[in-house]
This record gives structure tokens, sequence and C-alpha cells, in this order.
């Protein structure tokens, strides 16, 4: 079968500016579920990850990665994408273990999402429930090679299929409501 | 200057009536009369002599004279422009322009006069004018001005005292007569002489010990003559001690204590330290906005009588040079303050946030006049600053130097915290409709902006005056070439620092241009930690805003109870009295038998 | 020719000051017995912020940014650098400390300026802590200029001949030296910075190339404030031999911010407010009474 070939669009700019974001990703430090507890290996001297030029980063608006990292119940959901919007272009998200890719051992939950490509563009996932650390070091390298080739495109997806991940968010979560004990 | 201050009197009557008319013609009489003031005087040589209202020779206008002139017409005629809109929020209008224009007449008729008490009728004016237009403000004024008149008086009573104490050892009331003849008196006899003229100084600067009328009387006061009572009256106090400081001379009447500067001089300093430490960390403290920059005054009073008691070719300098910083900063700040008063209703800084984006100009103002007092270039205030840390240095004086750093660092926090609480941060919803302040109040505070950075970057004019007076005393006045300025320790470019200024900023600018451009998001939009706000209003740092500090000196002693505590024993002394003239059966039946006993035990 | 040399000075800034950042990276990683980043990764995060696309808050937060780069820039160009001194005279150190400050007040206005109250709380921490580290540096430093008559750094770098301040006022340089670590904001002064006890302080709302450019902002001014202390105490020298020196002291500040924890802003307050300011205080007295070494 012959694979096909995604054309490249990028710019002279743009290639460069690929090359360098691959070299130097911050994360940032969310840790939505039970998957958190991998990432302080690979982050400490163990399985070091700075040496790919990565690091953890408090803010979304500094961060460029986003790991969700296991299950995420609807309360989550909410807040992941509020977040995810807060983050500068150009943005990648990673989904960690079998819950983003399909529901894992929560499947039948009433309060977990099964499907996280349906609420927001995924770049890549890993699989495994949890994956060591020496799973995690190889999906970043293999993100940055797709960061390189430039077929990391989940925020160009976002951008112009905005209307659909609206749809399927709002159908799924519902409205936002803010509950204030002040104003009720 | 005759018919100047002749005009100021009869125009105090014609702004009243005329305000009657319409209320906006007061402050446009002031304006007149300040701009032909600022007229005249600037043309005027020094040195000429006048006579008022059959006096002969009473006016005097010497280079000290010129100096707190221009800045105290400066002040009025910005002050006076802000009016013409402001006024319309006064309570009593007639009787506010009125008496701004009487206090212009007594804050003049005391830098022209050498003679003692022409100097003290003068000063009068214009303490009990100001005093009539304290309580015209907030609700806590009225008690306010209480503190005012009762500091005030123990400052003038004891100038009046060592008044008449010189008179009834020389029999001239001229000042510079006196001068020549005082040198070759006992030291007691000087120290206190000294100390009696300088007490009206330092009662009127708000200097440590008689510092504690400043937070409430400017506080409380009705909003732009807090200006003029920060930027203005506060300077009379620094003109008597530079007079006195530099006539007597106190250079030479008193011993040598350490690296030139003679002991009188020290106890000064020390005063002004003090000063300045109080000042520094009760602003942090504060809440509302106008008495944070009521004790920033305490604080720079505390510089401008460092720098004078120096009484050398850079340190005198430099606090004569201060003196005309802090009166343009101050102004500026308390006139961005009215403006921000008059359309939102409020001082406290954590009921407000966010008016930067409705009201640019004001912040600007505030901004720029921050800058100056912080002591940072391109502004004037970084000039005054730069010569007061030569000259301690240069003298050793490392105590001094360290309040002195202490002061002026500690100044970034305090003004800061405004321009955080009130300016930055989130928009309250009651403030959404604040529009900016009317135009005719925005062009005094650009005016007093450019002339901060004029004189910042080209500071030979002040200089110029400055040096004058430093020559009108005898010393060695300050060196300056253009636009570099000299001291013993070290020499530097103020345009050279403008330049460098600008090519850091353009640099900035251009690589800020290349890169591709932000999206504009509004104010709700925060990183809020994944949380949904309902209210943004609650999201605004602005109260106890430096808490951790604060809880470092919580527990300190305060002079404000001292001062109550000693009203608390004359009153309590006062109802001792009062039980035994009580309008009762008992005390008239009390005094009648005391009287008749007496009576009796005297006539057998 | 000035402008020559100012240039020079940016360059060797921009140039040395990022480099020398990514070696510290690699010693904070081998402390902690990993590998750490490539020595040039500091240029890599530079670009790839100024790439970005970011978010902007306002008129009053894109001046501040600007303003916070041009003061830095304005204050290093008076710095002697190596042998290149680019005002020779007139760089007089207040000139000096009062430039940083004009940084420190942009970029404090404009992260606040952005709306958000976990910037204010870290701007109230990073000015707390300034009131705490500049009086026993300028006290110190003070005595100096005290010694020699003179308060321009050149005149200060040349008269120490072939003996070093750092000899001749060994207590003073201590204290210029502990000041230092909490003018470059390193452990353990770092609270005003914390990253996840306050989410970053100032630099929460901070995206694409207003990172870039506050990041290049810290860059200079740590090149700045060693560059300073490097020509006060360890008496400058030509270029190599400067960033030699240069080199020294930045391990060594990296070396102590590697193992330290943070202190708490009051207790930095505290701390500075006694121990420096007392040793501040002996050197004076050292200074005024001659006992210099």
């Amino acid at each position: 079968m012959d694979k096909i070939e995604k054309i490249d669009e990028r710019g002279v700019w743009e290639k460069i500016a690929d090359q360098l974001r691959s070299r130097s990703m911050w994360m940032l430090h969310y840790c939505t579920g039970c998957g958190a507890v991998e990432l302080p290996p690979s982050t400490t001297s163990r399985f070091d990850m700075e040496r790919l030029g990565m690091g953890p980063m408090a803010t979304p608006r500094q961060a460029d990665l986003f790991l969700i990292t296991g299950y995420l119940s609807t309360k989550t959901l909410r807040r992941v994408i509020y977040t995810y919007e807060k983050m500068a272009d150009p943005k990648y998200v990673i989904g960690f273990g079998s819950c983003t890719i399909n529901g894992g051992i929560y499947y039948d939950s009433y309060s977990t999402i099964n499907r996280l490509d349906q609420y927001l563009p995924v770049d890549l996932y890993i699989a495994g429930c949890m994956p060591r650390p020496e799973a995690i070091l190889n999906a970043f390298t293999k993100l940055m090679d797709m960061i390189r080739k430039g077929e990391a495109d989940g925020w160009k997806r976002y951008k112009e299929n905005y209307e659909w991940y609206k749809q399927n968010q709002l159908r799924s979560l519902g409205e936002v409501v803010v509950y204030d004990e002040f104003h009720e | 200057m005759q018919s100047l201050l002749l005009y100021l009197a009869v125009g105090a009557l014609v702004g009243y009536f005329l305000s009657m008319i319409n209320r906006r013609l007061g402050p446009i009489v002031l304006l007149a009369l300040s701009l032909y003031g600022l007229f005249t005087l600037w043309n005027m040589p020094i040195g000429s002599v006048e006579g008022l209202f059959g006096f002969e020779d009473i006016l005097q206008f010497t280079a000290l004279s010129k100096y707190f002139s221009i800045i105290t017409l400066i002040v009025f005629s910005c002050y006076a422009f802000f009016n013409i809109v402001w006024i319309s929020k006064a309570k009593r209008p007639h009787a506010f322009s009125a008496l701004s224009i009487l206090t212009l007449f007594g804050t003049l008729g005391v830098f022209l006069t050498p003679h003692l008490i022409a100097l003290y009728i003068f000063w009068e004016i214009a303490v009990v004018a100001s005093l009539f237009i304290v309580p015209m403000g907030k609700e806590e004024s009225k008690k306010a001005t209480i503190w005012y008149i009762v500091i005030s008086s123990i400052g003038s009573y004891m100038f009046l005292y060592g008044t008449f104490l010189l008179y009834s050892k020389f029999g001239t009331f001229n000042l510079f007569e006196i001068s020549g003849d005082i040198a070759s008196e006992s030291t007691g006899f000087k120290w206190l002489v000294s100390l009696l003229l300088l007490s009206a100084g330092i009662a009127k600067s708000g200097i440590f010990p008689l510092h504690v009328w400043l937070r409430n009387v400017h506080g409380n006061a009705p909003d732009t003559f807090s200006a003029v009572l920060s930027g203005q009256l506060v300077k009379m106090g620094s003109y008597i001690i530079a007079l006195l400081l530099g006539t007597f001379p106190i250079a030479t009447m008193f011993s040598q204590f350490y690296a030139g500067v003679n002991i009188f001089s020290y106890v000064l300093i020390w005063l002004g330290n003090i000063s300045i430490l109080i000042g520094t960390f009760m602003a942090i403290k504060q809440n509302d906005m106008k008495m944070l920059m009521a004790y920033s005054t305490v604080a720079n009073g505390g510089y401008i009588l460092i720098g004078l008691a120096l009484l050398d070719q850079v340190g005198f300098a430099g606090g004569l040079f201060h003196v005309i910083n802090h009166a343009l900063a101050a102004t500026m700040i308390f006139l961005s303050f009215a403006a921000v008063v008059y359309r939102t209703g409020t001082t406290k800084i954590d009921e407000m946030g966010g008016l930067i984006f409705k009201m640019p100009v004001t912040f600007v103002t505030y901004l720029v006049g921050i800058i100056s007092i912080a002591g940072i270039p391109p502004t004037s205030g970084f000039v005054s600053k730069w010569m007061i840390f030569q000259s301690l240095i240069s003298k050793g004086m490392f105590v001094t130097a360290m309040f002195a750093f202490v002061g002026s660092i500690g100044s970034f926090l305090y003004v800061f915290r405004p321009l955080a609480g009130v300016f930055l941060g989130q928009l309250k919803r009651k403030d959404k409709d604040v529009k900016e302040a009317p135009m005719i109040m925005l062009i005094p505070m650009i005016i007093l902006v450019a002339l901060t950075i004029l004189w910042g970057v080209f500071p030979q004019q002040v200089l110029v005056w400055v040096t004058d007076v430093q020559r009108q005393f005898g010393m060695e006045p300050f060196k300056f070439d253009g636009t570099v300025l000299y001291s013993s320790l070290g020499h530097w470019d103020s345009w050279t620092v403008f330049v460098m200024f600008m090519v850091g900023f353009i640099i900035a600018a251009v690589i800020y241009i290349l890169m591709p451009k932000g999206k504009k998001i509004p104010l709700d939009d925060q990183y809020t930690s994944g949380e949904f706000l309902h209210n943004f209003d609650l999201y605004h740092y602005a109260t106890k805003y430096y808490a951790f500090l604060e809880r470092e000196y919580e527990g300190h002693p305060s002079f404000e109870d001292w001062y109550t505590s000693i009203v608390n024993v004359l009153k309590a002394i006062g109802k001792g009295v009062d039980y035994f003239v009580r309008r009762t059966a008992s005390a008239y039946t009390f005094w009648m038998a005391l009287v008749l006993a007496l009576l009796l035990w005297v006539r057998w | 020719m000035t402008a020559l040399k100012v240039a020079g000075i940016f360059l060797t800034a921009f140039f040395f000051g990022l480099t020398f950042e990514g070696i510290g990276r690699k010693i904070t990683a081998r402390v902690q017995r990993r590998y750490g980043p490539p020595w040039y990764q500091n240029f890599i995060d530079l670009f790839k912020t100024l790439s970005k696309h970011g978010y902007t808050h306002g008129w009053i937060f894109d001046f501040g940014v600007i303003m916070a780069l041009g003061g830095i820039i304005a204050s290093l160009g008076f710095v002697p650098v190596g042998g290149i001194v680019a005002f020779p005279g007139m760089d007089n150190f207040f000139v000096i400390v009062y430039l940083f400050t004009i940084g420190s007040l942009g970029m404090a206005m404009g992260m606040v300026g952005t709306g958000n109250p976990w910037a204010s709380i870290g701007v109230a921490r990073a000015l707390t802590l300034m009131l705490g580290y500049e009086v026993p540096y300028m006290i110190s430093i003070g005595s100096m200029l005290y010694f020699y008559r003179t308060s321009s750094i050149s005149a200060i770098m040349s008269a120490q001949g072939g003996d070093w301040n750092l000899v001749k006022f060994p207590i003073g340089a201590l204290v210029a030296l502990i000041s230092l670590q909490g003018m470059l904001g390193k452990e353990p002064f770092e609270a005003p910075m914390a990253p996840a006890e306050i989410a970053s302080g100032p630099m929460v709302e901070l995206s694409a190339k207003y990172m870039g450019l506050l990041m290049l902002m810290n860059t200079f001014m740590e090149f700045a404030e060693i560059s300073l202390f490097v020509d006060l105490f360890l008496g400058g020298g030509t270029y190599f031999v400067f960033l030699l020196k240069y080199l020294v002291v930045w391990i060594l500040v990296v070396l102590i911010s590697s193992v330290l924890p943070r202190f708490r802003i009051e207790q930095a307050v505290y701390f500075y407010w006694t121990v420096p300011i007392i040793l501040a205080f002996v050197q004076v007295f050292m200074t005024v009474n001659g006992f210099v070494f």
C-alpha cells in the first residue's frame, strides 16, 4: 500500500520555526488523571526530559504542549478545553494512556469521556495504562519528528473545524453555567 | 512686587464677588493673577528693594525669593486651571476661590520680605486662609483642621518668641542685619534662637516630631487643595529652613562635628532621617490614596531637610532642587487623584481598579509623577537624588546614606500601590461608564508632565536659579556645564542618559514590531488556574497589598497616639477643674462656705 | 565610535549572556546527576518564543514590555564590559543602578496591566525584595566609592591595578555577592518568580514574543549585574579575561541556587535587614578608619 505523501505547504520561516519549536517544547504542568504520576520520573534525573529541551511551565500562556494524562471526567474536560483555548498558537496535544483513546478501564462510566479526539485535536496518542517513562520519551521524540515534518497541525485543525468541536463539546458537556455562592 | 501683592489682596475680594455671578470666575481670577505674578517675578532683577503700605524697604527680592516664588506660582497656576472645571463640585465655591487667592497672597509675602514681623504676618495669613479651606473637604476634615491649627501654632509661636528674643538683643527685625552680629553670642543663645526660629519651618514641612497633622489634613482636604497643601505650603517651611540655615550662617555658627558638618546641622539631619523612615513605612500601610501621598510628603520633607542641612556645594543644591521636584510631582499626583475622585467619587484604593482603560491621560500623569518621586532618570527627580547621594557619600555619612537609600527604594513600594490598585488590574462593573476627565483638567497635568521631563533632560534652567541662591549665601556654587553635572565624586550627562534610553527603547520597539502580532483579548480572559469565575470584580489584588511586609513592623509605636494621650491628659485636668465650678446647689454652697471661712479667718 | 562600542557591548551581552545561561542549566543538571540541555538551548528557547502567535492585553502591556527591555538596554550601555568602555568617566554608579529601575518599573507596570492578580502579587514581592537587597549593596559599594573618591565604574576598575577589590574589601565583596543572589532572582531569593506557588508571578500572562522580550530582558539584566560585580570587585580586565571571571562568578551563583530552596518573602527581607546590613556597616567602619587590606 502506498503511503499518502502529505504536501508540505510551509514557508521557509515556518520550517525554521518548526525546527526550533521541536527542540524546545514546554509542557503545561497540568496533571489531569492518574497518568500524572509518570511525569515526575520522566522529568527528573533518571529519564531526564530536559536534554530534549523540554521543561514544565506553570501557565498555559507560555506552554506549547498539553499532556492529557489519563481519564477525563466531564468536569475536568470543561476546564481542559478552557485552558487549551488560552494557550498560544502553535500548540500540541498528546493523549496519554488508553483512556484517551477509547475510554480504557472507565469505558462504561457515566462521568468520563471515551474519545478525546472528538473534543480536542490530538496530535499523538501513547498507548498503555500507564505508559512507562521510556514510552513517554519515545513519544516525545516522535512528536518532535512530526513537528519537523509539519505533520503536527492539531491547532490548525481546531481553528478550521471549530464549529464541529464546539458542537461535540456542547452536546456532551452542556452549557457552562457558573454557580457562585454569592449570587444564588 | 508691591503691585503684585496689592493686586492679590484686592483680587481675593474681587474673586469672591465675581464667583457669585458664575462660580468658574473665581479660579479664572486666580489663574490670571498667578500668570501675571509668574511673568513679573521671572523678569524682576535679583536684589530689588521696595516698600509696602508706607514701610520703607520691607520687600526684598533675593535669589531664594525668586526660586521659591516661581515654584509657588507654577503650582498655583496649574491648580487654578484645574479648578475651572473642578469648582463645580466644591462645597462653598465663593469662599474657596477667595481663600485660595489669600493663600497665594500670604505665601508670596513670606518669600518677599526679610523683616521678621512682616514675615510672621504673611505666614499667619497663609495659614489662616488655608485653615478655612481644609474643612470644606470630607467629614473627617473638621477634626483634622484642629490638628493643623494646633501644630502650626506651636511652630508660629516659637518663631514669634525667637523673633522678639532677637529684637531684645539687637534692636532690629531685619534678618540680614542680624546675621552679621549673631556669631558673637553665647552658644546657648545661638542654639535657642536657631531652634525657636526653625521650629516654624519644621512644623510646616511636616518633619518629625511635628508630622502627625499631615496625614489627616492632606488626606481629607478638598481634592485640588491637597495639591496646594502638599506641593506648595510645605515649601514655605523649607523656605524658612533654607533662609535661616544660609543667612545666619549656621555653617560657621556651631562647632564642626563630622566631615565638615556642624553639630546643629547634624541634629537636623537626624530629624530628617527619622522623617524619611516614618514617612516611607507608614505610607506602605495606607489604603487611602491621598493619605498615602501625604506620608510621602513627610518622607520628601526629610530629604529636603537633609539636603539643606548639609550646607555644601552639592548637597545644598540637591536639597533645593528636590524642593521643585517634589512640588511638581506632588501637584501632578494630587491633581490626577482629584480627576479620579471627580469621576468615581471614592479615594479608597481597593474600591477602584482598571481605570487606565477609561482615563489614560490621568494615568500617564500619575506615572510620570511617581517616576519623578522615585528618582528615576530621565525625569528631574533623579537629578536631586543623585546630588544628595553624592554629597552624603563624599562626606562618608553612611548611616544617613542608608536612610536615604531606604527612602528612595521604599518609595517604589508605596507609589506602586495606587498604580496597581487604582489604574491597573480588573475594571469594576460599577466603573464601566467612567469617562476621562474633562479637557480643561487634562491641560495642567500635561503641562506639569512636560516640565518634569524637560527639567530632567535639560536641568540647566533650574540649576541657574539654584546656583544663584548658593552664591547669595556665600557658598561655593554647584558646578555644571550644559547638561553635564559635576560633583567631587564624578560626573554624568543627562542628555546622554536620555539618548541611551531612547536608543534602548527603539531597539526594543524594532524587535517588537518585527515579530508576529498578538491577538487582543479582553480583561476577563485571564489565567484563573482553570476555574470559571462569576465575578471578575473580586479578581483584583489591592487590599492589604504589602501584607507580608506590614506584618514585620506591626507593633510599631505611634506618634499620633502619643499626641492624643497628651490631649487626653489636658482634658482630664480640665475635667478636674470643672468639678469645682459646676453650677449645682452643692457647688455654690461649697464655694460660699469656703469664701466665708476665708474672710472670717483673715478678719480674725 | 561610541556607537560601535555600545553595539559591541550589546552583542557580547546577547551572545555570551545566553550561552552562559545554557551552561548554567547544564551545571544545574550535572549537580542533579543528569545530562541537561545543550549549551545553545537558551537561544532556541528565545527564538521559539519570538515565533509564536501570542495574546496582548492592551496598550499598557505592550508599552510596559518595550519599556522594560529598553531600560535594561540603556543601562547596559553604560556598564564597562571587558575592555569596551562606552562612556569613560560618565558611567556613574548611581546612574546605572537607577536605570535598572526603569526596566523593573516597566516590567512591573506591564505585568500588572494584564489584570491578573498573580502578577500583582509577584510584583509586590519583587518590590519588597528590592527593598531588602538594595540597601546593603549600596552601602558597601558606597564605602568603596568613598575610599576611591570617585563614583565612576571605569575609574574604580582601573584604580584597582593589580590588587583586586575582592582582597581589599572582603566583607564588602561578600555583602555584594549576597545581594547579587537577590538581584538575579535566584534561589534562595526566588520568591517573586516562584513558578508553581504563584504561577510564575509577574510572567503569568506572558505569551509568545512578550515572553521572548522579557527573557531577553532577564538575560541582559543578569549580564549587567554580574558585569558590575566583576568590574567593581575583580578588576575588569581585557575581553576574554573578563568573560572568564564572569563565568567563574556565574558558576558560583548557579551552584548556590541549585541546592537551596526558596525563602518566604518576609524571611528573605528579614534576613537582608539583619546579617548583610551589619556586615556592610562593619565594612564601612573598616573603610572609614583605613583598615583596607
